[in-house]
C-alpha cells in the first residue's frame, strides 16, 4: 500500500538523507556551539600538561617522528598565541625539551625553540643548554653550533665562547659561507656593533618564517639606532 | 604454479574487498590531509608531510594486512570452499604460501600506491626529490610482511577476532620492542629485564624497520644495519611461514 505512494523505497533513502542534513545544521551545530564543557583548556592555563617526555615516547608506539611533530606544532601555535602579546614563554623549554626527546635529530626545533626562548622569551640559559643538547647529538650539523655561537657573541658578549662555536661551525659540512669572515672579524677584534649587525643581517637574508625575520629586524633597527648617536662607536 | 594460481587468486578477492578500499581512501585522505597540517608549522612542510605519509603508510597498512589476513583461511572454511581445495591434488603448504603471496601482492598495490603519493607530495613542497623516502617504506614493506605473516599464522588456528588482537597486539609490541628494551635495561630490576630481552628476542622488532627517522632528518643510512635488517626480516616471516604451515598440516577439516 505504501510503495506506490509518498513514502516510496527510493523516496526514503533521499527523505533520510535530507533529514540528516537538517538535523546537523539546524540541531547538531548549533547546540554544538552552546556547548561550554569539554572545549580544550587553553595552554597558558597552566593545566596543559604532557607526559614525561619518555612516557610519550612509549605511548607513540613507535611512531616517534609523528609524536615529536604533532608537540612542535602545539608548541608553534603556543608561541603564537604569546609572542604579539605577553612574550612570557614560560611553557616552551618544556615542549621543546619533549620534542627533542621524542626525535633528537630534529634540528629546527633546538635552533628555532632556542630563538624564540632567548628573543621572545628572555630564557638565554634555556636557549644555550638546548642548543648544546643540539649540538651533542647532531656533531655533523652546522645549525646548533653556529646558533650557539651567535647567542655567546650576541647575547652573552663571551667572545672566546663565540669563538670556539663559530670554529665548531667552520668544520661543518653545508655550514654557511660568512663564518670564516667571523672568524676572522673575532680573531681581529673588529667592532661589536659592525659583526653583530652582521650576524643579524645573514639571519634576517636566511629566515624561513617571518616570525624569525620580524626579530632579526628588530635587532637591526636597535643595533643601527645605537650606532647612529653621537656617542656609539663600534667599539668591543 | 599451483602457488602463483592460488596467489592470483587471493589476490584478485583482495582488491574486490570493500575493508580494502575503506582503508585504503582514509590512508590517502590523512597523507593528503598533512599538506594541510604541515602548513601550520615554520618551515617545516616537507618534514610533517614525510613523517605524517610514513606513519600512515606503516599504520594502514598494517590494518589492512591483519584485517584481510585473518580471513584468509578462516573464511575458505567457513564457506566450505577449503575441501574442494584440499580435495585437489594440492599440498596444504602450498594452499598456505599461496594464500600469504597473494595478500603480500595486495599490500604492495596499495604501500606503493601511498608511498608515491607521500614521495609526489614531499617533492612537490621540499621542490627537491628524496630517494630515503622509497627506502623507508621498502623497509617497512617487509615490517608489514611480517605482520601479514603473523595475521596468516593466527588465522591457521582461531576466529577472525582473536586473530586480529592478537595479531594487532603483535604490530604494536613489535613497534615498541625497541623502547621497552631501552627500558628495562635501564630501570627495571634483574627478573624484570631477563623477562623482557626475552620476549624482545622472540618477538619482531618491527621498530628496526622504521629508517624514517634518518631520512626525513637527512641522516645517512648504514648500508650494513639495513642488509641485516632487511635478512632478520626474511628469516622472521620463514619462521612464521613454517609454524602456520605446521600447524595446517595437522588442523584436521573433518
Amino acid at each position: 500500500m505504501m510503495s506506490g505512494g509518498f513514502l516510496r523505497p527510493n523516496r526514503i533513502a533521499l527523505i533520510a538523507i535530507l533529514l540528516c542534513l537538517g538535523l546537523l545544521l539546524g540541531a547538531v551545530i548549533p547546540l554544538h556551539r552552546t556547548g561550554k564543557n569539554g572545549r580544550s583548556t587553553p595552554v597558558e592555563e597552566g593545566s596543559w600538561l604532557f607526559l614525561p617526555p619518555a612516557a610519550l615516547r612509549v605511548a607513540s608506539f613507535g611512531f616517534h617522528n609523528v609524536a615529536a611533530d604533532v608537540v612542535w606544532l602545539l608548541a608553534i601555535q603556543y608561541i603564537g598565541s604569546h609572542i604579539s602579546t605577553d612574550r612570557k614563554l614560560s611553557e616552551l623549554f618544556r615542549m621543546v625539551d619533549t620534542v627533542v626527546t621524542l626525535d633528537p635529530h630534529f634540528v629546527e626545533a633546538y635552533t628555532l625553540g632556542a630563538l624564540f626562548m632567548n628573543y621572545s622569551g628572555g630564557n638565554v640559559p634555556g636557549a644555550i643548554a638546548l642548543l648544546e643538547r643540539g649540538a651533542k647529538a647532531n656533531p655533523t650539523r652546522w645549525e646548533p653550533p653556529y646558533n650557539l655561537a651567535r647567542t655567546y657573541y650576541l647575547d652573552l658578549r663571551d667572545y672566546p665562547k663565540a669563538l670556539h662555536w663559530f670554529e665548531v661551525t667552520d668544520r661543518m659540512p653545508g655550514r654557511p659561507h660568512y663564518v670564516p669572515r667571523f672568524i676572522a672579524r673575532l680573531y681581529a677584534a673588529t667592532g661589536h656593533r659592525e659583526t653583530a649587525l652582521e650576524l643579524w643581517r645573514a639571519m634576517r637574508d636566511s629566515a624561513a618564517s617571518d616570525w624569525v625575520r620580524e626579530i632579526a629586524e628588530r635587532e637591526i633597527a636597535k643595533l643601527e639606532a645605537e650606532m647612529q648617536r653621537p656617542s656609539g662607536g663600534g667599539s668591543r | 604454479m599451483r602457488i602463483s594460481a592460488i596467489a592470483l587468486n587471493t589476490f584478485r578477492e583482495a582488491v574486490r574487498d570493500r575493508i580494502l578500499y575503506s582503508i585504503l581512501a582514509f590512508a590517502l585522505l590523512l597523507i593528503g590531509a598533512s599538506a594541510i597540517l604541515a602548513s601550520l608549522s615554520i618551515g617545516q612542510e616537507g618534514r610533517i608531510i614525510k613523517d605524517l605519509g610514513l606513519a600512515s603508510s606503516s599504520l594502514f597498512g598494517a590494518f589492512i594486512a591483519i584485517f584481510l589476513g585473518i580471513g584468509l583461511v578462516f573464511k575458505e572454511i567457513e564457506r566450505r570452499t577449503i575441501y574442494a581445495i584440499i580435495a585437489k591434488p594440492i599440498h596444504r603448504f602450498q594452499f598456505l604460501l599461496g594464500k600469504y603471496i597473494g595478500l603480500v601482492l595486495t599490500l604492495l598495490v596499495t604501500v606503493g600506491m601511498m608511498a608515491l603519493l607521500v614521495v609526489g607530495l614531499a617533492w612537490a613542497i621540499d621542490g627537491y626529490w628524496t630517494p630515503g623516502l622509497l627506502a623507508a617504506a621498502a623497509l617497512d614493506f617487509i615490517a608489514l610482511m611480517i605482520v601479514t605473516a603473523v595475521a596468516l599464522l593466527f588465522s591457521t588456528f582461531t576466529t577472525p577476532t582473536l586473530s586480529a588482537i592478537f595479531a594487532l597486539g603483535v604490530f604494536l609490541i613489535g613497534r615498541l620492542s625497541g623502547d621497552l628494551k631501552i627500558f628495562a635495561d635501564q630501570f627495571a630490576g634483574l627478573g624484570l629485564r631477563i623477562i623482557v630481552n626475552g620476549i624482545y628476542l622472540v618477538l619482531p622488532d618491527l621498530s628496526r624497520f622504521q629508517i624514517g627517522s634518518r631520512v626525513v632528518n637527512a641522516l645517512p643510512l648504514d648500508s650494513a644495519d639495513v642488509t641485516w635488517t632487511v635478512l632478520y626480516g626474511l628469516a622472521y616471516i620463514l619462521m612464521l611461514l613454517f609454524l602456520a604451515i605446521g600447524i595446517f598440516q595437522r588442523r584436521d577439516f573433518k
